[in-house]
């Protein structure tokens, strides 16, 4: 069981205010987060302040206890993120990178275990062919499908992902936000992703923050969040909102709206 | 070989075990050109006298074996220290600024050897009772540590951004840069032939306490090194990644340049600036390796190593009875080698 909470999160850039005091509904296991929001809301700040990347005010806790308390080898062992941008087009071979990154971290596992254990999560994402193939030969897809493995790679309580299928086409989008609710419904934990795609939000969180100007706009079941209005509110833009089969928000966007149009 | 027909550990070993045997080549080339090395001169001597001089000093007649212990020893074996300290140097400044275009000349380390180097040159022989042949690498060693210092502090000051420490040492190489040809143009015309001189680099104002200088160096910084492989191989898959691990990007920074300038300050303060050497040393070592850092360190120390060794031998060997200033040919061996590496893996490609 995990429980993961963010309370009274601010961050700043120098003087400028990013993120002001926000709350993320507590997250119980098995359940996805979807941060939603404008570019520039604030949504990669606040991936780097729960991932404790960033220094910040408030309050992040894993089952009741913070980073001070688990020390930072405890919280990074039970917390893992995957950042926006893909691994580097280096000549690194996608297999070194997550073997340095074990041996890094001084995972206490064997060279074979650790093998078995990087081709079992190459294999989930479809990289198995790619395994020795350097990083500057693959798509800009794949290398991120490569970060992804990466942060899997401790097996986390709480998996932080920041757009993790900004660079995906439509199939490997489905694959990999279906392989992070299997992943759930396999061994528990919470997930917090940071989201640009609408309806893949309303598909896979439990629950979805809406965030502008690093203020919370709206927040709880993607059928509360996702309204015509807060929408309007967030993104400029007037949308459509339809229910599927399953009762889930289906966003359709009719048009940009202009300067000082309501909503 | 089919991806389902072997599992992954044995795939991974067989590259591993391809890397190691290209690391033991380099180690035995390395040892050939040593000898090789050893061997060119004015004096004549055969590959018998050098084996004699070396195993059996006692055997040799007492000119070859002044030659060989006290010439060309020590000339070849700085090249070998020099060439595996900016090789070394080199790769760890490459990965830790994510730059290719980095070594250690680009955060000023060497630029600043030569303003101290020239300082030297120009001011002492105006001060009685200080002898220029001590002060000068000890000029050359303070004012490159000082730059180190001052990239330190700047690390520190920028929290290790990498834009940052690169801008900061090219503004550092152009300010030396620009004393030193202040320097210069206050100078006599013997010393700016003597500062000349100098920065092209050479090999033979060293002996045997600059050879257990620099190697001492070398084998302090190297445990170091090979401490921080994994993480910085992880590094090479970028630096978001890295931080996002909870590795302290800011502070492996710090240590790295630490002792990439130490490194490159004992490096040059002997034998001049020395450069290329500690850019594509590197670049070489990659080329035949790939990025796992466990093979990298060895692989680029050994390739600055054999590259300064190899200029060491041709400045001899070019033209008879002249020695060429090594520094001329460090170029002039390693670009040939690289461009046909980089050749070679684009036919693969």
């Amino acid at each position: 069981m995990t429980v993961f909470g963010a309370t009274g999160i601010t961050a700043k850039y120098g003087q400028v205010t990013v993120l002001d005091q926000v709350d993320l509904p507590i997250l119980n296991d098995n359940e996805v987060l979807g941060l939603l929001g404008p570019n520039a809301s604030g949504k990669s700040t606040l991936m780097r302040c729960l991932s404790g990347e960033k220094s910040t005010t408030g309050h992040i806790t894993i089952d009741g206890r913070t980073r001070a308390d688990m020390g930072h080898d405890g919280w990074h062992h039970r917390l893992a993120s995957m950042p926006q941008s893909p691994p580097n087009p280096s000549a690194l071979l996608p297999t070194e990178l997550m073997w340095s990154t074990a041996r890094a971290l001084d995972l206490d596992v064997s060279d074979r275990e650790l093998a078995d254990q990087i081709e079992g999560i190459f294999a989930r994402l479809g990289l198995s062919e790619f395994a020795l193939s350097p990083l500057h030969t693959l798509s800009g897809g794949k290398r991120q499908l490569v970060g992804l493995a990466l942060a899997l790679m401790r097996d986390p309580d709480v998996l932080l992902l920041d757009e993790p299928t900004s660079a995906l086409d439509l199939h490997w989008r489905m694959v990999v936000l279906d392989l992070v609710r299997e992943r759930l419904s396999d061994r528990g934990g919470v997930v917090v992703a940071a989201l640009h795609d609408l309806d893949l939000a309303a598909r896979y969180c439990d629950q979805i923050v809406l965030l502008h100007g690093g203020k919370i706009i709206a927040s709880g079941g993607p059928q509360h969040v996702l309204t015509p209005a807060n929408l309007a509110r967030v993104y400029r833009v007037e949308t459509r909102v339809t229910l599927d089969c399953d009762g889930r928000p289906l966003v359709q966007v009719i048009r940009p709206l202009r300067d000082g149009e309501a909503a | 070989m089919s991806v389902g027909e072997t599992s992954l550990y044995q795939r991974f070993g067989t590259i591993q075990k391809r890397r190691v045997l290209t690391v033991t080549g380099l180690a035995i080339g390395l040892v050939a050109m040593l000898a090789l090395d050893l061997w060119a001169g004015p004096a004549g001597l055969g590959f018998g006298d050098i084996v004699t001089g070396l195993f059996w000093p006692d055997q040799l007649d007492l000119r070859p074996r002044i030659i060989l212990w006290d010439v060309r020893l020590p000339d070849a074996l700085i090249a070998l220290a020099v060439g595996a300290a900016l090789g070394l140097a080199g790769i760890e400044t490459q990965t830790i600024l994510d730059n290719p275009l980095a070594s250690p000349f680009t955060l000023g380390v060497s630029s600043a050897a030569v303003l101290g180097a020239s300082l030297a040159i120009v001011v002492v022989p105006v001060v009685p009772l200080v002898g220029e042949t001590a002060v000068l690498p000890v000029m050359a060693m303070v004012f490159a540590l000082g730059s180190g210092a001052l990239i330190l502090m700047i690390v520190r000051w920028a929290n290790g951004a990498r834009e940052t420490v690169v801008l900061f040492g090219i503004a550092l190489v152009f300010l030396c840069n620009a004393l030193t040809a202040g320097l210069q143009y206050l100078a006599s015309a013997e010393a700016i032939a003597q500062i000349v001189f100098w920065t092209i680099g050479n090999l033979t104002r060293a002996g045997w306490i600059e050879v257990g200088l620099v190697s001492a160096c070398f084998v302090c910084v190297l445990p170091f090194s090979l401490r921080h492989v994994w993480v910085m191989t992880l590094l090479r898959g970028g630096e978001a990644h890295a931080r996002s691990m909870g590795i302290n990007v800011g502070r492996l920074r710090m240590w790295v340049i630490l002792r990439v300038s130490v490194l490159a300050a004992f490096a040059v303060c002997f034998v001049g600036a020395i450069g290329f050497i500690g850019l594509v040393g590197p670049h070489i070592a990659r080329l035949l390796l790939g990025e796992d850092h466990r093979m990298l360190v060895p692989g680029s120390a050994l390739c600055g190593a054999l590259i300064l060794s190899c200029a060491s031998f041709l400045s001899k060997a070019l033209i008879p009875g002249v020695i060429i200033p090594v520094g001329i040919l460090t170029a002039v061996v390693g670009v040939p080698v690289f461009l046909g590496l980089l050749s070679g893996r684009r036919h693969r490609a």
